[in-house]
């Protein structure tokens, strides 16, 4: 079942997809086959021919992956990724931990996705979710920069993004991502997530170890800090979140965005990270 | 002329009894009416130049847009009707974002023209399978420029060119006439003028082209071309260069580094 | 009464027919393990060819292993039925593209779009993880590691499967230097060669899903040559 058969779900995400989509089907109209080299499109499983089984397929997919299931579909999860808004600019900070269920199945994850010069998303939920639909939304900001002549803005780009997760609202999608950026009114931050929920605000943590890193982030920011203090700050939420979130952990990317664009600062490891800190003198603000 | 051809040139999907598609040669008149547009390709890059019809002093300039990117290493110019361009080249862009995003790299200029021919066949009413774009010929014709792989690369894109891939010094370029109707095929050049002046242009373009060509001499040559078959003077507000390079991608020059080629010429 | 190897413990009720819920359950996992290591300018990918349901072994020698038609490897690991089929849809692909760009597909191409093939089953994932193996543009050796839905990273060394979590330790002290006060270096195929081989015997030790024969596939900018050895087959 292609594409075709969501566009009832899919219409509302306005004219681009659809002229996209018709583009991409009459390009190719000599070979129907050849339609599915052009566009994303989905299969869903088809039930109505079992039956005695009265599942549709969200309930199927929540299955497939489910604990319960031995053969069940791990997808790598978990996370602790933040960003927040200062003088500077925007800083964005993420672990690179992902576990499928208790194994640790890669601890060096590029959580932060470049989508292009001047904008940043995050990656918390399904790694596949945001990989993929923040791809989609990079191909769409450049067509956006095409036709508009002009950069889009983080506003624009976030709605573009939760709109077409919206349209698969309730199908199980998992992605909590900020899209961060620098446009002609200056740094941008929002939130958008799967349920279809998009904020925009100064300062997000998003994932199992956003508490944490909560912890750190409103006992230090100051919208006036430096830049070299912003960075640290970053860090430091990020690894008190790796330290005390099992399923966060690793390393530590850290992003800068600026004016001129988005700036990648470092990769630090949360084990080194641990003894610099614990060396270090302790506030001393019970005292 | 036009009384032994009526019979058949109501329909778009109608050929004469002598094999011909009238309303897809009227297509072609169309681009002859176009402004004439340059194409010349070098081993550092492709130069594309054109003739903007400024016909009013109260005109803009900056508003007359003939010369579009398509993707960071492509680029196209036209000529003819240049509202029929637009779907074209928004369909060349999503084909080559479409490209970038399955595949994670540059789509190659020859694909991207493939493209465009696909789209100018679907014209006429609809097939089988499939939704016909435009109720009549595209009348327009694209030089597409751009870089890949095979290095840089010039295009000619135009609804009745013959099929065959040459090179404008194997054959003379001038035998535009129709040999047969391969509808929406495209033809790679070294160097190629299209619209109204291009008779004349692409004689010129004959004499002076030769391999070893540096992107300045390039730009240079594409003015020259223009300057003599233009009515107008030429100047900066009515002529407009880009060029695709391996470096900077397509890039519109600016109207100094134009000042300068301009002023170069005299 | 038939052997009901998950008992539903809620009540008595249950042995005089309680409601018993059945599902569609089209996902199996029939083991084995893969493993790809990238070096300077070659890459290897390896598999084992048991394949089984259960307890039972179904087959001793079904590659999991498949050389492309573009000159990568694609080892897939999970169910066997999904991984033929995706190989099938990735090799027609390869196919098209060529005729219409007049090229083979790079291995980094071929990387992303085998993301692109699996979301495309997001709602239905193809239950297999894949490690796509090749020499990229510059003649160094690549390896790609993906989730069943598409999402991958390029790494320098990967083992996936039912002995994933016995080797990828392994690979991570001898590949990666991780706890070892050496620099991380790239493997020579001498080496990378050693360390398959130990690595596939152990876990054909420990795993009952892992065994049979041994699969290695060495791409180079020159070619693919395949290599198969003995493992343990009880």
């Amino acid at each position: 079942m292609a594409l075709v058969n969501l566009n009832d779900v899919l219409s509302f995400t306005g004219n681009e997809e659809d002229s996209a989509f018709d583009d991409a089907k009459s390009s190719c109209m000599n070979f129907e086959t050849s339609l599915n080299f052009k566009l994303p499109t989905f299969s869903i499983q088809n039930l109505s021919d079992v039956s005695d089984i009265a599942t549709a397929p969200v309930d199927f997919l929540k299955q497939q992956m489910s604990n319960e299931n031995n053969s069940r579909i791990a997808i790598k999860k978990g996370t602790t990724t933040l960003a927040f808004v200062f003088q500077g600019g925007v800083i964005i900070a993420v672990d690179s931990r992902a576990t499928g269920g208790a194994y640790i199945a890669d601890g060096g994850v590029k959580k932060v996705i470049e989508i292009n010069p001047y904008l940043l998303g995050t990656m918390a939920g399904g790694a596949a979710d945001c990989m993929y639909w923040e791809r989609e939304l990079g191909r769409r900001c450049r067509l956006y920069e095409f036709r508009e002549k002009e950069r889009i803005t983080v506003s624009a780009a976030s709605k573009l993004l939760c709109n077409i997760v919206y349209g698969y609202k309730g199908m199980g999608l998992s992605m909590g991502t900020m899209v961060t950026g620098w446009d002609k009114t200056g740094p941008g931050l929002y939130y958008v997530d799967s349920d279809g929920q998009r904020l925009k605000s100064d300062l997000f943590s998003v994932g199992s170890g956003s508490t944490y890193a909560y912890g750190v982030l409103d006992s230090l920011y100051d919208y006036n800090m430096s830049v070299e203090d912003a960075i640290e700050l970053g860090t430091r939420a990020i690894y008190h979140a790796g330290h005390r979130d099992a399923y966060s952990g690793n390393t530590v990317n850290v992003y800068h965005m600026k004016k001129t664009g988005w700036e990648f600062i470092y990769n630090k490891d949360i084990n080194e990270l641990h003894y610099k800190y614990a060396a270090e003198a302790k506030p001393s603000t019970l005292s | 002329m036009f009384l032994t051809r009526s019979e058949y040139d109501r329909g778009v999907n109608t050929f004469s009894p002598e094999g011909r598609l009238f309303q897809v040669e009227y297509a072609l008149e169309a681009i002859k009416l176009g402004s004439t547009t340059v194409g010349i390709q070098s081993s550092h890059g492709v130069v594309l130049a054109v003739e903007k019809r400024v016909t009013s002093t109260l005109m803009e300039a900056s508003s007359v847009e003939k010369l579009v990117q398509i993707d960071k290493h492509l680029g196209c110019a036209m000529s003819g009707l240049v509202a029929d361009a637009r779907t074209m080249i928004d369909h060349a862009r999503i084909e080559a974002q479409n490209h970038w995003f399955t595949y994670d790299e540059n789509v190659k200029v020859e694909s991207v023209t493939q493209s465009i021919c696909e789209l100018a066949l679907r014209f006429g009413e609809s097939a089988d399978g499939g939704e016909a774009k435009m109720s009549r010929p595209f009348g327009i014709a694209l030089l597409i420029a751009g870089v890949d792989e095979n290095g840089p690369q010039l295009y000619v894109f135009s609804e009745t060119y013959n099929l065959n891939r040459f090179f404008y010094h194997k054959v003379s370029c001038r035998s535009v006439s129709i040999e047969g109707f391969f509808l929406g095929t495209y033809t790679q050049y070294d160097a190629k003028a299209i619209g109204s002046g291009s008779e004349g242009a692409q004689t010129e373009l004959q004499e002076q082209y030769h391999k070893s060509l540096t992107l300045k001499e390039a730009q240079s040559l594409a003015l020259k071309v223009l300057k003599q078959v233009m009515e107008e003077k030429l100047n900066v507000s009515n002529v407009q260069v880009a060029t695709v390079t391996v470096q900077d991608g397509f890039r519109i020059l600016n109207e100094a580094e134009l000042a300068e080629t301009v002023n170069s010429l005299a | 009464m038939p052997y009901d190897p998950h008992p539903n413990h809620e009540g008595f009720l249950n042995s005089v027919g309680s409601p018993i819920q059945h599902r569609f359950n089209p996902h199996t996992d029939n083991g084995g393990t893969t493993l790809a290591i990238a070096g300077k300018d070659f890459c290897l990918v390896a598999g084992d060819t048991r394949q089984s349901e259960g307890y039972s072994i179904n087959t001793r020698y079904a590659p999991k292993v498949h050389e492309l038609s573009n000159g990568s490897v694609l080892a897939t690991s999970g169910m066997y039925a999904d991984s033929v089929n995706l190989v099938l849809n990735i090799e027609t692909r390869l196919e098209w593209y060529k005729h219409k760009h007049n090229k083979t597909m790079s291995a980094t191409a071929s990387a992303q779009m085998l993301m692109t093939v699996l979301y495309q089953k997001r709602f239905f994932p193809y239950y297999v993880f894949n490690i796509l193996g090749g020499v990229d543009e510059k003649g160094e050796g690549c390896v790609f590691s993906y989730d069943p839905v598409g999402c991958y990273r390029r790494e320098t060394y990967q083992a996936h499967g039912s002995s994933a979590a016995l080797i990828q330790p392994f690979l991570d002290n001898q590949c990666g230097a991780k706890h070892q006060n050496i620099k991380e270096e790239l493997l020579t195929l001498d080496q990378a060669m050693k360390i398959t081989k130990d690595a596939f015997a152990s876990a054909t030790e420990r795993d009952i899903y892992t065994g049979d024969y041994l699969e290695i596939f060495v791409i180079k900018k020159s070619g693919v040559t395949k290599h198969k050895f003995d493992l343990k087959k009880d």
